[in-house]
């Protein structure tokens, strides 16, 4: 299953994976891990010495893991907050990821932090600030960090550069990889009126490391990155094109509220073969009039199922 | 167009999204912190408004971290009811925004704010007024026990304990330690057996209030949360830190005012049970 085929960044490609979340513990502890790799939510994991951390360690021994954040905020104007990556970095020893990524976002200002990927002002400002950061990261993480691309619901006014060429000159700047969300991609471009295969057709491919596929959901007017639906055949679209840009890489398919069974997710993982192959499931994307639509859900980190 | 550098965007947005009150009520707050209107700040495309976009982060603040805390405290809301539960995890979340990176510090403070917050006391219903501290005790005891889930405990000690006999605590060389996942409580309530109705999708009647103690611990990934005596208790605090078992005896006999050797006898039965259930430890 596990193939390393060609390597960009020095990194591997992994196949197909899906992120390891609590509700599948019991199942996995039983049965036949059935994909390529896994992904934790590394915020999970490390203040976590419990059952999860066993989970985890019998998981890594068998399966290659990738470190997956959201709390670095690497765009925040507040400085970087040390105790928080040398706790990354500590995780790290232990998992041995094949890498590690966070997102291009900001999490709070003024030591809140408020759990929700925010957008950045795409300026040179900010441009300048982030290139810092992520250099500071990498140096002290010594690898390179990949960023993923946030769905995002508002732009500044401010804003001046477009994501892509953000993305774009960030990479050449530091070196850094790229995690491609095409479901966000689609989200944002949605919610700005842009067009996404333009979007991913103007990203470096030789520095994507990794595909992130969700389901969103359509709240009449504006899209939202629920990660609670199956991958809609637009975004399995966008899919198809980012891996004939890029030449294939490493796949993973995010549920993380409403999650299914484990078979039911590997299943929904698989139809990323048949959209490769030009086959693409028919699946429209959710609709919801419900007010309280959650974007990036995180609760699934706290539930105390197994 | 204003100078807008980075860092008063993000402060800006930053107390929008975090504020108390409705969307206008935030903006305005906002505004008069740093002297941004909506209208400088956010782009309005596709016909879909700056408020409208900017409300997908407020609301979604509130939603996320209460589901959040859905999570963390399922006992409590299955006794409070969820409109209860929730209007004071959302007066939580706006009162005490989250600082941490990690979301298991999200709750930390939920159960003292229950209690700075809970109604004034009347003098005239004394059981009512008791049953108020309740909510809190309970936020208490959830909290202890998901920390017990993510502590550190023994399961990976590189000795494994041998099952304790029950008469070796008369060897004078044992010497004990508090496991590092064990939590100790005094409560106004017994609330162990409550708990674990609770768990069991029960809604059971609230208990009378009493002082309780509780003792949770970890051994092999399961937790074990049991009610315990004050003698209990106070042998297990005396274990904070490796101690032999004669000195946590003389404490425990000392703090519970029973004899030393009705501890001693008590502890024939008991102790082999509360190193089974990683509420301590022997040490050499």
């Amino acid at each position: 299953m596990q193939n390393i085929q060609h390597k960009r960044l020095g990194l591997p490609l992994l196949g197909l994976g899906v992120g390891l979340r609590n509700q599948h513990f019991s199942y996995l502890m039983r049965h036949e891990a059935q994909v390529d790799w896994f992904e934790i939510i590394s915020e999970n994991f490390m203040d976590n010495f419990g059952y999860a951390r066993h989970v985890l360690e019998r998981i890594a021994a068998i399966r290659p893991i990738v470190m997956h954040g959201v709390s670095m905020s690497i765009g925040s104007t507040d400085p970087l907050d040390w105790h928080y990556l040398k706790r990354l970095k500590a995780l790290a020893e232990f998992v041995q990821p094949v890498w590690i990524s966070d997102h291009l976002c900001w999490t709070g200002v003024a030591h809140v932090n408020t759990h929700d990927l925010l957008p950045m002002p795409l300026t040179e400002e900010s441009l300048r600030h982030v290139i810092g950061r992520v250099c500071e990261v990498q140096d002290f993480l010594q690898r390179p960090l990949i960023l993923e691309n946030p769905s995002t619901y508002l732009e500044f006014k401010e804003s001046t550069i477009t994501e892509w060429d953000f993305l774009s000159e960030l990479v050449r700047e530091t070196g850094c990889g790229l995690l491609l969300d095409v479901n966000n991609v689609y989200v944002s471009s949605y919610n700005h009126g842009y067009d996404p295969e333009h979007y991913i057709r103007n990203l470096p491919s030789s520095s994507i490391v990794q595909i992130h596929l969700a389901g969103p959901t359509d709240c009449g007017g504006y899209m939202v990155d629920t990660h609670d639906q199956p991958v809609p055949t637009r975004v399995w679209h966008l899919y198809k094109l980012a891996q004939e840009l890029t030449g294939g890489v490493a796949t993973l398919l995010e549920w993380d509220a409403n999650i299914p069974d484990f078979p039911d997710l590997v299943a929904e993982l698989r139809k990323a073969e048949d959209a490769l192959k030009g086959i693409f499931p028919d699946a429209a994307i959710h609709k919801s009039g419900e007010a309280d639509v959650v974007s990036n859900p995180v609760d699934f980190q706290l539930s105390l199922k197994r | 167009m204003t100078d807008q550098p980075l860092s008063l965007l993000q402060h800006w947005m930053k107390t929008v999204v975090t504020e108390r009150g409705s969307l206008s009520e935030k903006l305005q707050s906002s505004s008069e912190q740093h002297g941004l209107s909506i209208e400088d700040v956010v782009a309005e495309k596709r016909g879909l408004s700056a408020q409208t976009r900017l409300s997908i982060y407020t609301s979604g603040y509130v939603l996320r971290l209460l589901d959040c805390m859905r999570a963390d405290f399922p006992a409590l809301r299955n006794f409070v009811g969820d409109s209860v539960f929730d209007a004071f995890a959302k007066a939580y979340i706006i009162n005490r925004p989250p600082r941490s990176p990690s979301l298991y510090d999200l709750s930390a403070d939920f159960p003292q704010f229950l209690e700075e917050t809970k109604p004034q006391k009347s003098p005239l219903d004394a059981q009512l007024s008791s049953m108020l501290d309740l909510p809190s005790e309970l936020a208490r005891l959830e909290c202890a026990r998901a920390e017990v889930m993510r502590a550190h405990g023994t399961e990976n000690d590189t000795v494994r304990a041998e099952p304790f006999a029950p008469f070796a605590i008369f060897n004078e060389d044992i010497t004990l330690q508090a496991t590092p996942c064990l939590r100790l409580l005094e409560l106004k309530f017994p609330l162990v057996d409550f708990l674990r109705r609770s768990d069991q999708g029960e809604r059971p009647e609230p208990p009378t209030p009493r002082i309780s103690f509780a003792a949770i611990g970890r051994s092999n990934y399961r937790i074990h949360m049991e009610e315990v005596a004050l003698w209990q208790l106070a042998f297990m605090k005396a274990c904070e830190h490796p101690t032999s078992l004669y000195s946590a005896v003389q404490h425990a006999a000392r703090e519970s005012g029973k004899e030393t050797a009705s501890v001693l006898a008590e502890l024939v039965v008991w102790l082999p049970i509360a190193m089974e259930f990683g509420f301590l430890r022997q040490v050499t």
